[in-house]
């Protein structure tokens, strides 16, 4: 069976019922891998350009991380909400941020399913 | 290291304020990506960036990042004023940390920090005093590992 087209962050955004809280720029852009974790070192050390993240972590330092390590956007799961800061940066480094009620793990089993390695 | 610099940029960093953390890296990142850096190099710039800036809030007063864009390298280096490195060999070894409680909740003070700064630079010199605070040289070979 043909590979499926890369999944982009709208699509992912449709797919998982994710609520978006920015946008930023790069909603089209393909999602090329996921990380799972919620400390940030980590994230620096593994995070590549087009990676998804999923974390509980809700503070603007997720949009610099996002940001520095160029990665497809950030998935804040288990219902924990981005405070104003984190929006209003991510807004302004065009990350795209999202929600989900749903924990971390079920994110990532969906995004596998879909496709995201 | 005798290269002429092509360019010099200083950024600051405030300590204690969580939330401004990574402008100073994200302003790096810029001015490198406006000079023409390649891309893997400027990746492994940002990652030793933002690990030494998030140092600087996490455990000193204020301080700053230097950034020099040479032809063949760029160097980054990252001075600060604070408490300083009692023990360098110590605050190198993964998964120690003398972050607080409030750093750690917000994903911080892995132990990461200094490993993940080394792992990313050619060269790396840091210094060190007590009640003085930290002075960290970077250097990244532009074009790729040992590429310089």
């Amino acid at each position: 069976m043909a590979e499926a087209a890369q999944l982009t962050v709208t699509e992912a955004a449709q797919r998982l019922g994710l609520s978006i809280c920015a946008s930023g720029d790069r909603m089209d852009a393909a999602i090329t891998g996921a990380q799972v974790s919620d400390l940030l070192s980590y994230v620096m050390a593994q995070g590549r350009s087009g990676h998804l993240w999923i974390t509980i972590q809700a503070h603007p330092n997720i949009v610099a991380v996002a940001a520095l390590t160029g990665l497809a956007g950030v998935i804040v799961a288990g219902g924990f909400v981005p405070n104003e800061e984190a929006v209003a940066r991510a807004e302004e480094e065009g990350v795209p941020l999202l929600t989900s009620p749903e924990s971390a793990y079920r994110i990532a089993g969906r995004l596998y399913e879909l496709g995201v390695r | 290291m005798d290269e002429l610099s092509l360019a010099h940029h200083e950024f600051p960093i405030l300590g204690r304020a969580y939330f401004l953390g990574g402008r100073a890296s994200t302003s790096v990142k810029r001015v490198l990506l406006e000079a023409g850096v390649d891309v893997d190099t400027i990746r492994r710039i940002s990652v030793a960036c933002y690990e030494a800036e998030m140092n600087v809030v996490l455990h000193a007063r204020s301080g700053f990042i230097a950034v020099d864009i040479h032809p063949t390298q760029v160097v980054v280096s990252v001075l600060d004023q604070g408490p300083g490195i009692e023990d360098v060999r110590l605050a190198m070894t993964p998964g120690w940390s003398s972050a607080s409680e409030e750093a750690r909740a917000l994903g911080f003070g892995a132990g990461m920090g200094l490993p993940n700064i080394d792992e990313q630079a050619d060269e790396m010199e840091i210094a060190s005093r007590a009640g003085e605070g930290v002075r960290l040289k970077l250097i990244f070979h532009r074009g790729g590992r040992g590429d310089g």
